[in-house]
Parts: C-alpha cells; sequence; structure tokens
C-alpha cells in the first residue's frame, strides 16, 4: 500500500505530538493510591496501611539474604528462594554457599523511607481520631511504636548509632541543610528503642491476629534488645576498633551502662510470664521440638510472619532448599540444597563418641546406630537430621564412599594425604564388584570439586522442616507455607537468664534455663552451672539456625576469635565393604572454607550513597 | 526507495530529541600516579618492613571536593613498595592504613604525574635471627627472635604463627592451611610480661611433603584494630625427596 503524503505529515505530527506531551504535568488523583481520607476512615484501611508496614518489617526469616542479593537488599525481597544464603553459614553455624564470612558488611540496609511511613501513621491517624471507636487510636499508635522501634534495632545492631527521626520530614517544605542530620549516639539509638517499647507496651491490646504484634511482642522485642545493648556495653568496652565514630559516641556504650540496660531485658522478659509458654504438646521430645516449629497454635509464638499460597500469594522453599533432592526428586520435588551444618554445631550438644579408646573408629551396624538408643539430646536430634534418619519415607543414606578394607586409627586415617575410600560424583554407581550397594547413597556426598548440592558435613538442617508433608511432589519451590516465628516464649527466656547471669541473678537465671532445658530433653542445671559460657552455648542450641547466632557472636565480641581464619569440620560416614559396617570420622567440611572476621565488622560501614547524600552521617565506623 | 522530506524531517526532530541527553565532559582523565617506599624508619632500608600483600595500605582522600571523601587505598606490595598510576590530580591527605607500626601523621599533597611520597616506619616488633632447619627428612624446626623498637605501649600480643608457601608471595592471606595456620601458637600477653624465651620462641612445622621447596616467613599478631602481623623475612626451604 502507497501511503498518501498527508498520512506521512499526519503521523509526524502524531509522534510530536507524543515527544511534547511528557511536558504536561498530570493533575489528577490516581485512582489506584488510596488517599489517607480512605485509608484513615475505618479499620480495614488501617489494615491495608499496616500490611504493607509489616510486609517490609526487617524480620530475618526464611528468605533473608543477609549480604543482599545484588543490589536489591536482603529483606522481603520478590521471588527469592535460595534460602542457603543463611547467616549461620557465612560464620560456622552452618557451611554453604558463602565462600567464607562474606556478610560482614552487610548490604547498606536503611529504611528510613519505611521509617516514615510509620512516622506518617503516627501523625496522620490522631487526625482521623472521631473514625474509631473506643480506645483503638491509643492501640494503633501504640502498635506504630513496636513498629519503629523494630526498624530501629534492625539499624542498631547493624550500625551502632543513626539518626533517630522522630517525625516526618518534608522536601522542599525543610531545607536540604535541615534535612542532612547527624548521628545519634549508639546508647541514645537504644535507649530511645526502649522508650518506644515502652509506649507500645503501654498502649497495645494484649491480643492481636495472626502476624500482627500485640503488647507481648513489645515486651519480648524489648528483652532481645536491652540484653544486646547490655553486652555492647559490656564486650564492646573491651573489645572494639578505635576511631572517631567511637571517640564521638555513635558507637560503644560506656560499660558502666551495661547493668542498666541487662536490669530492662530481665524486666520486660518478666511481663511475659504466665501468658506465654514453651510447647509441650506431645510426650515425644524429639517430635515436639520439631512440631513447635510448624504448629501455628503454640503457646510458644508470640509474633510470627505467616506464608500462605492464594492470591496474593507469600510462599518460600525452606523445604526444598535444605533437603537432599540429590538430582532426582529424592526427598523433594524440585529446588537442591546447600548449606549444612557443622559438626561443632553439633557437639554443642555434646561431643560425639565415634572413636574406640585405642582410638580405631567405632564400627557400627547401621548409620542410625550413631544415634538411636543413645542419650542423645532430643532437641538436637529435632533440630538437625542425622545420617540413618528417614524423611517422607526416604531414608538418609549419606556416605562419604566405601573402604575396601580399613585399619588404623580415625586420627591417621584422616591425617592422610592419600586414601583408599572408593567416592562417587552420582547416585547410581555401584561398588566394584557389588551391584546391590551404591557407593554414597540417596542423600550421600559427592567428591569436593563436585557438586555442592548434598551434604558436605554428614548433616542436614531438621528445624522448620515440614516432615507433615509426605507427598514429595508438592515439596518444592515456593511451596512452603510454614510461618516464621521471628519472636518466641522460648528466647525471650534465654534473653531473661543470659542478662541474670551477666548481673548477677543466677537463682532466677537457672529457672529459665532449666525450663527450656527440660522441654529439650537435656539435663538439668545446677546454680553451679550458672555462667557467661554455658548460657550461651544453651542459647545456640535452642535458637540454631534461627538467625540468631551471627547476631548474637557479634554482641558478645567473640566472632573475631571464633573465625580467626577459622576451619570446620565435619562427621564423615564411610562403608567399610569388608567388614559391613559404617564408621564415622571427624575431618574438615568438604568445601575447605576459611573464615575470618575483621574487628571492623562488628559494625557495618554506613551506606556510601548515604554517606554522600549527607556528609553529616560522617564519621563512617571505625576503620571503614 | 525514495526519502521523502517528511522522513528527514522526522530523523533531525529525532535527533534533537535525542542530543538533549548528551553532556560535554570536558574534565581531565586521572593521568596523575603516587608511588613510594615504606622505609624502616631513620634508615633506607625496605629489609624491615617485612610485608606481605594486603598487610597494609596508602590511603588517599581527595579533598578537593569534599572534606569527608570516599578514602582509596593502595596496597603495599610485598617488597615495600606502593603505586598507583591512575589517579585524578587534586590534593589528597594520605596516610597509612592498616599494618603493625607505630602510627604517623596523615599527610596532605597534591598529587600530580609522577608524584612520589616515602613513609618512614617503624614496627611494633623486629622479628630477627630467623632460621629455618630442617630436623628430619619432612619436619621444618623455626626459630625466631623479636625485639621491641619501643617498648611502652606495644599492642598486646595475639599469637605467632608460620606462614608456609609455595611462592615467595607468603604472609596472612598467602600461605598453605595445614603448615601455616594449623601451626599457630596463641600467646595472649602484653609485650611488658613476656619472657625471654617467650621472646625468642621454636616453631615446628611437621609433615612437609618431600621433594617440595616451600618459601617460610613467621608473624607475630597483634590484638589492635586490624589485629595486624609483623613479618620476618623469608626463607626458601627444599625439602629433601
Amino acid at each position: 500500500m502507497n501511503m498518501t503524503r498527508t498520512n506521512k505529515l499526519f503521523a509526524i505530527i502524531i509522534m510530536g505530538a507524543v515527544v511534547l506531551s511528557s511536558c504536561q504535568k498530570l493533575d489528577i488523583k490516581p485512582p489506584n493510591v488510596l488517599s489517607d481520607d480512605q485509608l484513615f476512615s475505618n479499620e480495614a484501611g488501617i489494615e491495608t496501611y499496616l500490611a504493607q508496614v509489616y510486609r517490609k518489617l526487617p524480620i530475618e526469616d526464611f528468605t533473608y539474604r543477609p549480604a543482599g542479593r545484588g543490589s536489591d537488599g536482603g529483606f522481603n525481597l520478590h521471588h527469592e528462594w535460595e534460602h542457603f544464603y543463611h547467616a549461620g553459614g557465612a560464620c560456622g553455624e552452618m557451611v554453604g554457599p558463602y565462600g567464607g564470612m562474606d556478610i560482614g558488611g552487610g548490604f547498606g540496609y536503611w529504611p528510613y523511607g519505611d521509617i516514615r511511613d510509620v512516622n506518617y501513621f503516627m501523625e496522620t491517624l490522631p487526625k482521623y481520631a472521631k473514625n474509631f471507636a473506643g480506645n483503638t487510636v491509643n492501640e494503633l499508635i501504640g502498635e506504630a511504636h513496636f513498629l519503629r522501634a523494630y526498624y530501629y534495632f534492625a539499624l542498631a545492631k547493624r550500625y551502632g548509632g543513626v539518626p533517630i527521626i522522630r517525625n516526618v520530614q518534608n522536601y522542599p517544605q525543610q531545607s536540604i541543610e535541615d534535612l542532612q542530620v547527624h548521628r545519634d549516639k549508639e546508647e541514645d539509638l537504644w535507649n530511645f528503642i526502649g522508650d518506644d517499647l515502652d509506649s507500645a507496651w503501654n498502649a497495645m491490646p494484649e491480643t492481636s491476629v495472626s502476624g500482627r504484634a500485640n503488647k507481648y511482642a513489645a515486651a519480648a522485642l524489648k528483652s532481645r534488645a536491652m540484653l544486646y545493648a547490655g553486652s555492647i556495653a559490656k564486650y564492646g568496652s573491651l573489645n572494639y576498633v578505635d576511631g572517631d565514630a567511637r571517640a564521638q559516641g555513635y558507637v560503644g556504650i560506656p560499660a558502666d551502662k551495661a547493668a542498666g540496660f541487662y536490669q530492662k531485658a530481665i524486666d520486660a522478659a518478666k511481663l511475659l510470664d504466665g501468658k506465654y509458654s514453651l510447647y509441650r504438646k506431645t510426650a515425644d521430645k524429639v517430635i515436639n521440638f520439631a512440631d513447635l516449629f510448624l504448629d501455628v497454635q503454640s503457646p510458644e509464638n508470640i509474633l510470627v510472619r505467616d506464608f500462605y499460597g492464594g492470591e496474593p500469594e507469600r510462599m518460600h522453599s525452606w523445604d526444598a532448599t535444605m533437603s537432599p533432592n540429590s538430582g532426582m526428586n529424592y526427598m523433594t520435588g524440585d529446588g537442591l540444597s546447600r548449606c549444612y551444618p557443622t559438626l561443632e554445631t553439633v557437639e554443642r550438644y555434646g561431643v560425639l563418641n565415634v572413636t574406640n579408646p585405642d582410638g580405631t573408629p567405632i564400627r557400627y551396624n547401621n548409620l542410625s546406630d550413631l544415634w538411636r538408643g543413645t542419650n542423645m539430646e532430643p532437641r538436637l536430634l529435632a533440630t538437625i537430621y542425622f545420617p540413618g534418619e528417614t524423611l517422607r519415607g526416604k531414608l538418609f543414606d549419606i556416605r562419604r564412599g566405601i573402604y575396601p578394607s580399613f585399619s588404623g586409627t580415625s586420627a591417621d586415617e584422616v591425617a592422610k594425604t592419600s586414601r583408599t575410600f572408593v567416592p562417587s560424583g552420582d547416585h547410581t554407581t555401584t561398588y566394584p564388584g557389588d551391584p546391590s550397594m551404591t557407593i554414597i547413597g540417596n542423600a550421600g556426598m559427592y567428591p569436593s570439586s563436585g557438586s555442592d548440592d548434598n551434604t558436605r558435613t554428614g548433616f542436614y538442617v531438621r528445624k522448620y522442616i515440614n516432615y507433615k508433608e509426605t507427598d514429595i511432589k508438592k515439596i518444592g519451590l515456593f511451596s512452603s507455607t510454614t510461618h516464621w516465628i521471628e519472636l518466641r516464649y522460648a528466647e525471650v527466656l534465654l534473653n531473661r537468664a543470659e542478662a541474670d547471669i551477666e548481673t548477677g541473678q543466677l537463682d532466677d537465671a537457672l529457672v529459665c534455663l532449666n525450663d527450656i532445658r527440660d522441654r529439650a530433653g537435656a539435663s538439668a542445671l545446677t546454680l553451679a552451672d550458672m555462667t557467661a559460657d554455658v548460657v550461651r552455648n544453651e542459647r545456640c542450641k535452642e535458637l540454631a539456625f534461627e538467625n540468631h547466632y551471627w547476631w548474637d557472636i557479634r554482641r558478645w565480641r567473640i566472632a573475631d576469635v571464633l573465625l580467626n581464619n577459622a576451619r570446620f569440620h565435619a562427621l564423615m560416614p564411610y562403608y567399610i565393604h569388608d567388614e559391613q559396617k559404617y564408621i564415622f570420622l571427624k575431618e574438615p567440611e568438604s568445601f575447605q572454607r576459611n573464615y575470618n572476621f575483621d574487628k571492623k565488622f562488628y559494625y557495618e560501614p554506613l551506606p556510601g550513597g548515604e554517606l554522600n547524600k549527607n556528609p553529616n552521617l560522617y564519621p563512617n565506623n571505625p576503620n571503614y | 526507495m525514495k526519502i521523502s522530506i517528511s522522513t528527514i524531517v522526522l530523523a533531525v526532530s529525532m535527533l534533537i530529541a535525542g542530543s538533549s541527553c548528551i553532556k560535554k565532559d570536558n574534565y581531565p582523565g586521572p593521568n596523575a600516579s603516587l608511588q613510594g617506599n615504606i622505609f624502616q624508619d631513620g634508615t633506607s632500608s625496605k629489609d624491615l618492613v617485612q610485608t606481605c600483600t594486603g598487610n597494609f595500605s596508602i590511603r588517599l582522600e581527595q579533598l578537593d571536593w569534599s572534606s569527608t571523601p570516599t578514602p582509596q587505598d593502595i596496597p603495599v606490595k610485598y617488597d615495600g613498595t606502593y603505586e598507583n598510576s591512575e589517579l585524578f590530580a587534586g590534593h589528597y591527605r594520605v596516610s597509612i592504613k592498616g599494618g603493625a607500626f607505630w602510627p604517623v601523621a596523615p599527610q596532605e599533597m597534591d598529587i600530580r604525574m609522577g608524584s612520589k611520597l616515602d613513609f618512614q616506619l617503624t614496627p611494633y616488633l623486629v622479628l630477627s635471627g630467623f632460621t629455618a632447619d630442617m630436623v628430619d627428612s619432612t619436619t621444618l624446626s623455626i626459630h625466631f627472635d623479636m625485639q621491641a623498637p619501643i617498648d611502652a605501649g606495644v599492642p598486646k600480643v595475639l599469637e605467632m604463627q608460620p606462614f608456609v608457601n609455595t611462592t615467595k608471595i607468603v604472609g596472612p592471606g598467602a600461605s598453605i592451611f595445614d603448615f601455616s595456620d594449623a601451626n599457630k601458637v596463641a600467646v595472649n600477653k602484653d609485650w611488658a610480661n613476656m619472657s625471654a624465651s617467650d621472646k625468642s620462641p621454636t616453631i615446628v612445622v611437621s609433615n612437609l611433603i618431600k621433594g617440595r621447596t616451600f618459601f617460610v616467613r613467621v608473624g607475630v599478631r597483634f590484638d589492635n584494630d586490624d589485629k595486624s602481623y609483623n613479618l620476618s623475612d623469608i626463607i626458601q626451604i627444599d625439602v629433601p625427596k
């Protein structure tokens, strides 16, 4: 078809109009954005507003990535399935895809936009108070204080003192100079968090729907935050990096403030007495501890984040990324694993004895003889899958390889530079001359140089694994709906016990710890056991893989000692073919990673982009 | 194909529309450089500024545009020199970052093409009399002495260890774990509390591989901000076959 000149001219005029139209300003209220009049008119509008705030809350759940994902940050990521990028895997609680201690610098978390949403809520809601009956406005303002404290807690534990913004800032009504605020002192920030949580406690209701906080969540968070502040004051005064930010109080808290913070942690924890209790629904202590993370009705849950299908959906992939798929949909219908508990974590519950007095490895008929019928702590078995366990009817038949025969001691064998066991990079190759036996088993270990997708330590994570879903086909990526327990009563008891011990209140600590240990199936402690090391170890065990460990070794200021070019270990199962027995050898995990923590990582660097925008944020944290 | 006027008009108008995105940048490129040496204080010797790549660095802060600039670091190489030949000319604050040396004050200077700046540093401890001898076919015995050029105020000594590697680039971050970190010795003492034997230790490295050549040095680590090391010089060890 031949276009006429008129048509072409017309086309040009249209294009010109399109180009120029960008200069027009649209002055119509967008119909898809809710106005204040709509949002603050009733409780449904408030729920919509707060749903967004809760959704962005910096909860370190399954999907959290401690070093961020590219430029996306690390919280509440869209379409995030690689849950093996777990903080525990960067600091020796586990070993995994992080090449070492790769999370010290964080990802530049700076949620002042989200804090502004909360401040805006606090300032705007009272203007619409007539729309709400009774005490609702007061309760909602209390909830906003909790939410704001939650954001500032996430900032304080990363950076120390950052600017405390209590009101909505506006530009251009306020000048750039006004908006370029200074840092606040670390001590002041922790006190501000405590005050916000007190305001929350005073105003919030006793109960709340799942996924939203009530006043006990505020008290629980306060016990955590004040414990952090206490340990930073006490241990940060002993082990620190000097610099301008420290000299000016932006990082570090005077040591004489420690006791006060610890006492606040204890007082806040005691507010939950009689209101929450440890989960004890099942007599079998292994099942009970496993179920505590699956039962949404647990009396231990103080604040959870729900995951759900439907529209909109919010699902995670914990089940599909923590158990072996083995490239053949073995225990999961999709996905792969890459992060594995270390022997060091396992031995926090007690040293595993896999060696005879003469140094030779103990021979076992079955892998499960390692733990079955022994006095291994139920909590450990509910936290970590050992070789010989089953999940969804499938056996953790983990072997690193098969020895034709074995003699000598474990230590001598591990020290050898050349060893005689037969390895395999797949699950189908059988032992030469024995077609009935695959070399590594269906859940077993690939050679060091091989795929990372099965265990490298002999262990898999059990905590939060939904063993009740037995249909393997349903265990895929973005198919898990297990809720994340952000605050649970056991942590509150541990916060209280630790603060108790730091302040010499040993009787109270003993009661808290023995409650936890009884539920865990561990033996009771005595007053003589009430030391900082004991309560710390108890915390590491009880809260394993719940994204506490990293922050704990930081605030105890022991990370640079624990992660001093550290290497972690595995418990490698082998089969001895001529004896038809299993042995276990303790040896370096087969990623062979080194973990090194610089002292400067006790604080993250302030984000470079923010420093460029606001030079008043200087001095940056020491040694950056 | 016949090109009509309207097509030309369209092309020209799009060019004009697009050209507004182009901004002329007439700033000079990074045509300045800075290099220098790290000497032991009061000498022209680099031998005792025992370092290795990454152990410490030269920190540059360009003060022309901001009083709080983003720093850039030049690592000091293992031969005690440093160089960056792709710098923007300007006024800089130059300081030492890291390393186990007594602090020196930062210097301000204009950096142009071919700028040079040497530093005179005093290590916390000098590791001298370093010997490394094979005591049997695969076992190496290492001995050295520590001396403090300035006694008062040396940071607490945390640990000491050998560094063993297959190349001359050997030190923290460049060593074989099983021969190096595995032989770490905890000290955890203040310099004033260290005995004569503490200051003259012997460390044994065992199970070296027969027939290989290794490069060996020792390091003493301090509990300072960087947990940095003073290092000995390097000895080549040929393990017999």
